[in-house]
């Protein structure tokens, strides 16, 4: 993950499962399982195997180990889900996410609709860096965005992406990078890799 | 009182708006010393203070039904300025009640509020003479009014509003009426807590300011609201420099040349003030914004000569944040010639009390 | 609508049970109060034999209401001596002093479920929360402990409002907590109000739950800002002492002896007031001193700020 001076950036951390918790949801981006990672992730979480459920988003199944498992589709597919299971889960339950920074905001996002308070989810950044850019003129969102500088899906304008983040949006802000100069556009980087 | 307002003046297009000599000298000249540097400047927010601004709780000026207008432009241009999250809606009659009672007592020529009851169910007349406006409702019902109440009163008001939401000891911006602000998006940070919001704010974080100013924050007083000065540039007298419309606006920074700076550029300063609200136990963050032109500072010395050393020496990060990069130095060449250097006393009273002629 | 201090009048003092007297208070001018809401509380200056007593009573009024605040008063014999007072002092007519109203127990908006457990006289902050959730709409229930002989005492405040549940102890009655707790569905808040013995039972038995504790609320009175034990502070440039006195701040005592002292926030957090202290030893209560600055005693910030025994020296 990459460092920055601008305090909206979320600093995510290792999962860890809560004890406190009644049962635990474990929501896992398949593109960011690394290799033996479900494996460490079944050792992580053995101490509540008998209240876990885990869902693998885009993924084939383990051998087993990560308790009741569901196999999703997608990110779309989990806040689904999530939204039907409004009042399946209660106030001692906790929820574990890792995933690329779009994911991880999707189901925290879904997850605070039902109810899920801030601490009962964790968050774990893995995988690629690219960003979800909310363009700040037309308010329209560019998803994958590895570089610098990227061309708005929505209205074209070439946006400078920062790292001002917001969670509702799961998205960086983009601002026009050329407004006050038209056509002065810098070297365009790959640094969301 | 009598105020004389300017209803045709502009706020963009032909940008007719101008400061009365009077206004100028009300002005609320933000800078104390010949340096500044973030800090939690709070203080009681008392009818008292170095400008007559300070005299009333919310400050209405001869540019109010300008002001009123250019917020309505905005508004309809994008009705995405005014956003409320739905557990807001006691803040919001907390809004309404709090300015519809202290405009009426305090400018009671201008506006008045007859109430049948105090609770929620009672009748109330409200009359805004400058906007032309008579408004009959039930306190508490929300179908009553044209709009929701917050939109109804700030629509009314000069200046932003934001409402924060105190809960898990912090804050949350999670209502707000930003139609005149510095550079930051309601639809992006709405819902935000006090830190995230304040993230791409350089220097301030490390010191320490928002920790404390949020610490103190969550002790506000009921009936005891404070306030703070803020303050940046602006080119041209445009109240909407949002950052949803800088394509629009963002070419007017390349535009200043020392010969046109003292009209052109702006000190564009926010009179913040802080309301622990009743029912709902929410912050109100009023953000009142006074403009004035280089031209208009200059002629009280002090301030011409004080403006001059605070750019000067401003931290290269606070340019930066601000948006001056582009055209500081065309501006502080116009402003040198108003420095002879010589010491200036601390405070930030303008010491005349008639202006040099234009 | 801004101010320090109100005067209060007592208009009607009733016992509604042994040991609860209930108070109501209208603004001694003949105008109106400022209004307050769900979880508010006053504090009245009680003058008893001895010294004042600053206690904090929550309001059981309409949240909203300007006309009269009310409150309910438990007698307990070991309490400090405002209740006592109260008791068997206050008069109708008397004037009193209090603080514009304060919060420290308001309820979390955002909430899906409401739900709250009282033990006897807890039950008072509850009283408007009910009010307010019934002009919400928000999901809610109320649980009150308290003897069976006492159910009906707060029925003029309760108006046959739905959500309301008694529990006493006698078998079948008894409130059975870590049921209640499991059963509760993601985004409810707990607030609970209680003897302590009960709090502590409720908020084991939450955490037991997995309840985290940003859900879990209980409510306590007092002001971290106000004041303390009374004590002297010599300011020793301009060779004055002055007493700071219980209710008061060192800065309110020092500006009242008439010596300038800087300021600004007066909320310990601008860091204006910071003052060398060459003798003595603070209580620090300020946002702004570092762990190493209170460690190493040379300074103080007056707004807030106290003697922890004895007497301070400042350069002032
Ligand atoms: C609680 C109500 C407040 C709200 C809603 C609020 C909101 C904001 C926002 C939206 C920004 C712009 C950030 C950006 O660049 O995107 C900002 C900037 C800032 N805020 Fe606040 N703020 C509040 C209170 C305070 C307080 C109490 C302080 C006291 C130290 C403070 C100090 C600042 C400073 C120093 C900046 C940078 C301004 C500049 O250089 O132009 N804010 N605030
Ligand atoms: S006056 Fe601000 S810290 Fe004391």
């Amino acid at each position: 993950m990459m460092h920055s001076d601008i305090k909206s950036r979320p600093v995510y951390q290792p999962l860890v499962p809560d004890l406190a918790g009644g049962r635990h949801l474990l929501v896992v981006e398949g593109e960011t399982l690394a290799a033996g990672r479900l494996e460490e992730l079944a050792g992580v979480f053995a101490p509540v195997q008998a209240r876990l459920h885990t869902w693998l988003a885009g993924a084939a199944a383990p051998l087993g180990g990560l308790g009741k498992l569901w196999q999703l589709e997608s990110a779309a597919d989990v806040v689904d889900a999530l939204a039907c299971a409004s009042r399946g889960y209660g106030v001692g339950d906790r929820l574990y996410v890792q995933g690329t920074e779009p994911f991880l905001w999707s189901v925290a996002t879904a997850a605070a609709v039902i109810g899920f308070g801030e601490k009962q989810v964790q968050l774990y950044h893995a995988g690629s860096l690219r960003r979800r850019v909310w363009c700040t003129h037309c308010h329209g969102m560019t998803e994958g965005v590895t570089t610098s500088i990227v061309a708005c899906g929505g209205c074209g304008r070439h946006l400078l992406v920062r790292d001002h983040f917001s969670r509702r949006l799961g998205a960086f802000m983009g601002v026009m990078v050329d407004a006050e100069a038209p056509g002065e556009i810098p070297a365009i980087e790959e640094v969301f890799a | 009182m009598t105020i004389a307002f300017k209803p045709e003046e502009t706020f963009r297009g032909d940008y007719t708006y101008r400061n009365s000599d009077a206004a100028v000298l009300r002005f609320p000249f933000p800078f104390p010393e010949d340096r500044y540097m973030y800090s939690v400047n709070i203080e009681p927010h008392v009818r008292s203070g170095p400008s007559d601004v300070f005299m009333r709780p919310f400050d209405v000026d001869e540019h109010y039904i300008a002001e009123c207008r250019d917020k309505a432009i905005t508004l309809e241009r994008d009705p995405g300025r005014c956003q409320v999250l739905p557990h807001m809606m006691l803040a919001q009659w907390d809004t309404l009640e709090l300015l519809m009672e202290s405009l009426s007592a305090d400018y009671p020529a201008l506006f008045s509020l007859v109430k049948e009851g105090d609770d929620f169910g009672s009748r109330w007349t409200w009359t805004n003479r400058p906007l032309g406006l008579e408004q009959s409702f039930i306190f508490g019902d929300p179908a009553t009014l044209p709009c929701e109440p917050f939109e109804y009163i700030t629509r009314q008001a000069q200046g932003d509003f934001a409402i924060c939401d105190q809960r898990d000891n912090n804050l949350y911006m999670d209502a707000g009426m930003v139609t005149s602000q510095a550079d930051w998006s309601l639809e992006f940070d709405v819902g935000m807590s006090f830190m995230e919001w304040h993230g791409p704010v350089p220097l301030a974080h490390q010191t320490g300011v928002f920790e404390r100013a949020l610490k103190y924050l969550l002790m506000l007083r009921l009936g005891q609201p404070v306030r703070r000065l803020n303050w940046t540039m602006t080119i041209n007298p445009r109240l909407d420099t949002s950052p949803e419309n800088f394509p629009e606006w963002g070419t007017d920074r390349a535009s200043v040349t020392p010969d046109n700076a003292g009209q052109k550029v702006h000190l564009r300063v926010e009179l913040q003030t802080l309301w622990r609200l009743p029912r709902s136990n929410a912050i109100l963050f009023p953000i009142r914004c006074y403009l004035a032109s280089l031209d208009d500072l200059a002629r009280v010395p002090k301030w011409g000569a004080r403006l001059h050393r605070v750019l000067s020496s401003l931290p290269r990060e606070l340019v930066e944040y601000k948006g001056l990069t582009r055209y500081l130095p065309a501006a502080l060449e116009w402003l040198a010639q108003h420095d002879d250097g010589a010491e200036l006393p601390v405070g930030t009273e303008s010491g005349v009390t008639t202006l040099a002629p234009r | 609508m801004t101010g320090e201090t109100l005067k209060l009048k007592v208009a009607a003092l009733a016992d509604i049970a042994p040991g609860l007297r209930h108070v109501r208070l209208v603004a001694a001018d003949g105008g109106k109060l400022p209004p307050a809401a769900a979880g508010a509380h006053v504090q009245l200056a009680l003058a008893g034999a001895a010294r004042t007593y600053r206690n904090a009573y929550s309001l059981v009024s309409r949240p909203g209401a300007r006309d009269a605040w009310e409150i309910i008063v438990r007698r307990v014999p070991t309490s400090r001596g405002g209740s006592a007072y109260i008791h068997e002092c206050l008069q109708v007519g008397e004037v009193l002093e209090a603080g514009w109203p304060g919060n420290l127990f308001a309820p979390v908006r955002t909430a899906r479920r409401q739900l709250m457990i009282a033990g006897g006289i807890g039950i008072t902050p509850f009283l408007s929360y009910l009010a307010e959730f019934a002009f919400s709409g928000v999901e809610h229930a109320l649980h009150v402990c308290c003897r069976e002989s006492e159910q009906q005492v707060f029925d003029p405040w309760l108006a046959g409002r739905p959500g309301v549940s008694w529990y006493w102890d006698a078998d079948g009655h008894r409130l059975d907590i870590p049921a209640l707790l499991a059963a509760q569905p993601a985004g409810t808040h707990l607030y609970l109000c209680g003897p302590a013995a009960m709090n502590e039972e409720v908020l084991a038995a939450a955490a037991a739950a997995g309840w985290p504790d940003t859900h879990v609320h209980c409510e306590h009175f007092g002001s971290a800002l106000s004041g303390g034990e009374a004590f002297r502070a010599f300011l020793a440039r301009s060779g004055v002492e002055v007493e700071v006195g219980e209710d008061e701040s060192l800065l309110d005592a020092i500006e009242r002896a008439g010596v300038n002292a800087p300021c600004l926030c007066r909320g310990g957090a601008c860091g204006v007031c910071a003052t060398p202290l060459l003798e003595g030893e603070a209580e620090h209560r300020d946002h702004f001193l570092s762990a190493e600055e209170r460690a190493a005693g040379l300074l103080i910030m007056p707004c807030v700020s106290r003697a922890r025994a004895g007497r301070l020296v400042l350069d002032l």
